[in-house]
């Protein structure tokens, strides 16, 4: 069974085609994240525009890759929400169009959904070429972590008439910003570049994580919610009125010069800009954001009683929180399991793998499918 | 014509957030709210609490909305919560519907207002937010009556 799977929520425009729920025909993927570096995030109406332009060429080049053409696909699937709501709109209408003139099923896909069924997907296929370490098993955990979400769901499957159905329990989310966020905006305020995680990932390996405490975030309430916001803030007081700050404001006049020339900047010609100080402020500002998420990813795993723990989303990508994670599977014996680094950030050959299932259980929308730009997971 | 309806410095987060549910208790929608301070100075944090004091939805689910740009509360009153800090130009501005919001009978909050530069539509309450030491906030709340 092939399904096309379309996701536009935020600023990639992506098409991919997925048979029988766990072999990646195709996952393409075309990212703006240089039409949006200028500003230092997503500019939602240039990102409108650019889904527009670019959402017929991706879904024709996914169909291409995967030796198929529309008229062979099954059935499609569209992330529904949450996201921008113009750039979910781009590929909603262009889903729900080609399904109608086709006469197709369609289905609508919780992005969110999307994000755990990638660590599903990504076991799937590894399990059929042999090479899976553990077995992806339910209940379970899910850490989604990226620029626009931080959540911990507890995810269940429940087996009718030979075809699983998964049920989803939020069991916390961030109270500010989401742990993505956190990174672009502490990126945006040191003039590191965009976007901010992958930039501070790489700077961190050279820095001392320990030289900034910056203790534990204490919340009131749910013990499972999370909050960076106030990590943030530090990061801002360790930089006002001191010479990291200079440094900051020349290394971002340096880079909005090289922006001008039309010339990229390496990993290397970055360091250089920046200061040993600088360095281990950001080591140790991503060791604080990673030891909160895992902290409290165990600690749900242990409340929930559950043998498996997934972790999805674009910070999944986060060297330093995939060690940890690592060695606290390690430590405890529960399997973690990530997706590759492809289909952590956001794709299309998730929304398809979610979208199997949802057309299994006979779950299809009908013409009243639209976007929405909240729209809670399990809540 | 502007007035100055409250001077003042909050010691904590709590404290901001308690602010903001007094403040909620003086706005009667449609009302436009425009939170203006750096980055970490408490605009999600007040918006916390007038969001909480207008009963639109609960504290803890009043989040960040950089990366939607608009959440919208509906509970005993509707608020529609805004981030500019993405936004660049006056097109993008123009693109989240400011007019259709205010319509809705609803109380409108922004964070990143300052981004707005003079295009204010009618009647609005700014808030200035600035850092003093540790957790203390200086707070300004003035009205526009347009």
């Amino acid at each position: 069974m092939l399904i096309l799977g379309i996701e536009s929520s935020c600023d990639e425009t992506a098409a991919a085609v997925v048979a029988d729920g766990d072999r990646i025909l195709s996952n393409v993927v075309a990212s703006q994240a240089l039409t949006h570096e200028k500003y230092g995030g997503v500019v939602p109406e240039l990102a409108s525009r650019e889904h527009l332009r670019k959402i017929t060429p991706v879904v024709d080049e996914a169909c291409r890759q995967a030796g198929t053409g529309l008229c062979q696909v099954d059935a499609i699937a569209v992330t529904e929400g949450p996201g921008l709501i113009g750039s979910l709109l781009v590929g909603l209408t262009y889903a729900k169009a080609t399904a109608l003139a086709l006469n197709k099923p369609f289905i609508g896909v919780n992005h969110l959904e999307g994000h755990i069924h990638a660590v599903l997907l990504q076991n799937r296929s590894e399990r059929r070429a042999g090479t899976a370490e553990a077995e992806a098993r339910f209940p379970n955990v899910t850490l989604v972590v990226s620029g626009g979400h931080t959540c911990l769901f507890r995810v269940e499957t429940i087996e009718r008439d030979g075809c699983p159905r998964f049920s989803y329990r939020r069991l916390g989310q961030t109270r500010d910003d989401a742990a993505g966020e956190a990174f672009d905006k502490v990126a945006k305020l040191l003039a590191l570049g965009y976007p901010g995680g992958p930039v501070i990932d790489r700077l961190a390996s050279s820095g001392n994580s320990r030289a900034v405490d910056f203790g534990r975030v204490r919340l009131k309430g749910n013990p499972l919610d999370f909050s960076f916001s106030g990590l943030k803030t530090a990061v801002l007081y360790r930089l006002r009125g001191t010479d990291l700050q200079i440094e900051a404001s020349e290394r971002r006049a340096w880079l909005s010069s090289r922006r001008e020339q039309g010339r990229a900047v390496s990993p290397q010609e970055l360091r250089e800009r920046c200061s040993q100080a600088t360095v281990d402020l950001v080591a140790s500002f991503q060791a604080a954001v990673v030891d909160d998420l895992v902290g409290r990813t165990l600690a749900a795993a242990e409340q929930e009683g559950v043998e498996c723990i997934f972790v999805s989303g674009g910070v999944a990508c986060n060297s330093l929180l995939r060690r940890h994670f690592a060695e606290a599977a390690q430590r405890t014996g529960l399997p973690v399991l990530f997706p590759s680094p492809a289909l952590s950030t956001d794709n299309a050959a998730m929304i398809a793998a979610a979208g199997y299932f949802k057309l299994r259980a006979g779950e299809c929308a009908d013409r009243s499918l639209t976007a929405h730009a909240s729209f809670p997971l399990g809540a | 014509m502007t007035e100055t309806l409250i001077e003042t410095e909050t010691g904590s987060a709590e404290e901001t957030v308690a602010l903001g549910r007094t403040l909620a208790g003086q706005f009667h929608p449609p009302c436009l709210v425009l939170l203006e301070g750096e980055l970490g100075s408490g605009k999600t944090t007040l918006a916390k609490g007038i969001v909480a004091g207008l009963g639109a939805a609960r504290e803890e689910d009043v989040t960040s909305p950089s990366f939607t740009l608009v959440h919208e509360y509906a509970g005993r009153e509707k608020v529609y919560h805004l981030d500019l800090y993405r936004i660049e130009g006056a097109r993008d501005i123009a693109t989240l519907g400011l007019d259709d919001l205010l319509e809705d009978q609803a109380t409108v909050i922004i964070e990143w207002a300052d981004r707005l530069g003079r295009r204010l539509p009618g009647p609005h309450v700014r808030i200035r937010l600035e850092h003093r030491d540790g957790d203390r906030r200086r707070i300004t709340v003035e009205r526009d009556r347009g």
